[in-house]
């Protein structure tokens, strides 16, 4: 039974940072239409940004976090003016030929500057605390916590703010969007610094539990296209629940089948939801 | 109010539009008559600023606008329904009818006002309120994207076929309701196929014929234009 618990804490600590990296591919994909495999790249540099500001320049691991979300934020509206937007006219595999460049270039570029060595990062919440006979430790409660808060706090954005909705309505149909007098180009940057800034606070939260290396971003983002596959391409509440789906499956399947095919859980269960409901959970209407 | 002079539209090398020059005057319901594929929805692509000129120029209350940013457009009172509708289909119809105040967004009380006056025109709308905008029928859904462009209070008034694919009976009351809007003060300019009806309730009108307007008048002139008859009312 403690076993289970701790399992099922477990799921809920990775679960929230998939759920955070799936939120912001899910969210791009609504401008793009297509998966934005640079997404992960953006977990990577999320997470050198914060080490390197905490071993740097000593800053506290919160206001590390704050910048890395900042600068990869604005590395997101970077990506859309400069490159995205101006594929907007292009055939779809314009876009993802290019995303897969902004994936290669960010990654050699992070080897470039920060070597291809494995860091750690030290939160400072690293206190183990007793709950009923259980233990936990400090950082994953703040990684569940954080990760539902910023949830929440992005859900009362894009339900209750005009500037929020405008994302939605543009995910539905950018030509309706058009007709209404929301500029789209400053829809498509925002998403996409929204986007990059969820990468950067998954990829803050998670470092301290995994490790900072050029390749953190692969198995991440690969688990978060699963995602937004379960979930239904584009769908908000996909995201999130196909996230923490994922994170249980991976802690239970781990615990109870094998330590050593965790990562491949993603993928069977991939399979199996299409089988059943090939349009993913939560999926859309007609577009 | 609306001046289009020697405006052309291409997309890539093949010119959609040509040579078209149209004036609207303010408080008129003007008519773009044409089969499909004539230029109808472009010419309002263009005006929209969705499309961009190849060449002339488009004057909005005696400013030129072309080439200017479609946002720009809908805050200055150039709305269009087009053709399709280009709903939100996952919002709600309020939601949609919300969407459509975007330019207005910090007026609260105004798209309070506007929201009643909509419900007004079209009561079914009020019906379905919280109804998601994809699962209405074709009928609501055109009342729907009428609704939406009010919301934004325009000037001038653009609407795309908004009869096309409706039973008799609706497009009848459809009609009813461009008058209605006309009657409080917008200009409209409408697209249409169903010649008779359209130049029923207009002033005058243009018709396309490959991009380029072969005849023009007013609606008695075209109604009596045997040629016109012929060809978009069938008698
Ligand atoms: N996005 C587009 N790309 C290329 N050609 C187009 C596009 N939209 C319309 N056309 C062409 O432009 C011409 C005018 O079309 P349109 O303005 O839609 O006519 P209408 O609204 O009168 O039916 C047609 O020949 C049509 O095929
Ligand atoms: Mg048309």
């Amino acid at each position: 039974m403690d076993i289970l618990i701790q399992q099922l804490f477990n799921g809920l600590t990775i679960g929230s940072v998939y759920s955070l990296v799936a939120l912001g591919l899910t969210l791009v994909y609504g401008i793009l239409h297509i998966p934005n495999f640079a997404h992960g790249a953006l977990y990577m540099l999320g997470g050198y940004i914060t080490l390197s500001m905490m071993t740097l320049y000593g800053v506290n691991y919160w206001f590390a976090m704050f910048v890395s979300v900042i600068v990869v934020g604005l590395m997101g509206v970077l990506l859309e003016r400069f490159v995205f937007r101006l594929l907007r006219e292009a055939p779809p595999l314009h876009d993802k030929i290019a995303a897969i460049g902004i994936l290669l270039f960010l990654e050699a570029f992070a080897q470039f500057v920060w070597g291809a060595d494995f860091h750690t990062m030290t939160s400072p919440y690293d206190q183990v605390v007793n709950i009923m006979g259980l233990t936990f430790t400090m950082q994953r409660l703040l990684i569940i916590v954080s990760a539902i808060v910023v949830m929440i706090l992005l859900y009362l954005f894009l339900k209750k703010t005009y500037t929020g909705s405008t994302i939605i309505a543009m995910s539905q149909s950018r030509e309706g969007a058009s007709l209404v007098g929301i500029n789209i180009n400053k829809v498509a940057m925002l998403t996409f610094m929204i986007s990059g800034g969820l990468a950067a606070i998954a990829s803050s939260l998670a470092s301290p539990i995994n490790l900072v290396f050029p390749g953190m971003g692969h198995l991440v983002i690969l688990k978060a296209f699963v995602i937004i596959i379960l979930g239904g391409m584009g769908s908000i509440p996909g995201a999130i629940v196909g996230g923490y789906i994922l994170g249980f499956s991976e802690s239970l399947g781990a615990t109870y089948i094998s330590n050593d095919y965790k990562d491949i859980i993603a993928f069977v269960l991939l399979v199996v939801i299409l089988t059943v409901k090939p349009t993913g959970l939560f999926a859309k209407g007609e577009r | 109010m609306l001046k289009l002079s020697n405006v052309a539209v291409s997309y890539g090398s093949f010119t959609a539009i040509k040579h078209v020059n149209i004036e609207v005057a303010k408080g008129e319901i003007v008519v773009l008559l044409g089969a499909n594929g004539a230029g109808k929805s472009t010419t309002f692509r263009s005006i929209s600023g969705i499309s961009k000129l190849s060449q002339g120029e488009i004057y909005f209350q005696n400013s030129p606008i072309g080439g200017r940013a479609p946002d720009k457009n809908v805050q200055a009172g150039i709305v269009q329904c087009a053709e399709g509708r280009k709903l939100f289909p996952q919002m709600t119809v309020q939601e949609n009818l919300r969407m459509g105040a975007f330019v207005h967004r910090m007026k609260k009380a105004e798209i309070k006002h506007s929201l009643e006056k909509v419900y007004n025109l079209f009561p079914i709308l009020k019906e379905k309120n919280h109804d998601d905008a994809g699962s209405l029928s074709g009928g609501q859904q055109q009342m729907l994207a009428i609704g939406r462009a009010l919301m934004s209070k325009p000037k001038l008034l653009m609407l795309d076929e908004p009869s096309v694919g409706l039973a008799p009976l609706i497009v009848e009351q459809m009609f009813k309701v461009i008058e209605e809007i006309n009657r409080e003060g917008i200009t409209v300019l409408l697209a249409e196929q169903n010649a008779n009806a359209a130049l029923s309730i207009a002033d005058k009108g243009y018709v396309f014929e490959n991009g380029e307007i072969v005849v023009q008048g007013t609606a008695g002139d075209l109604l009596a234009n045997g040629e016109v008859r012929k060809a978009y009312i069938g008698v």
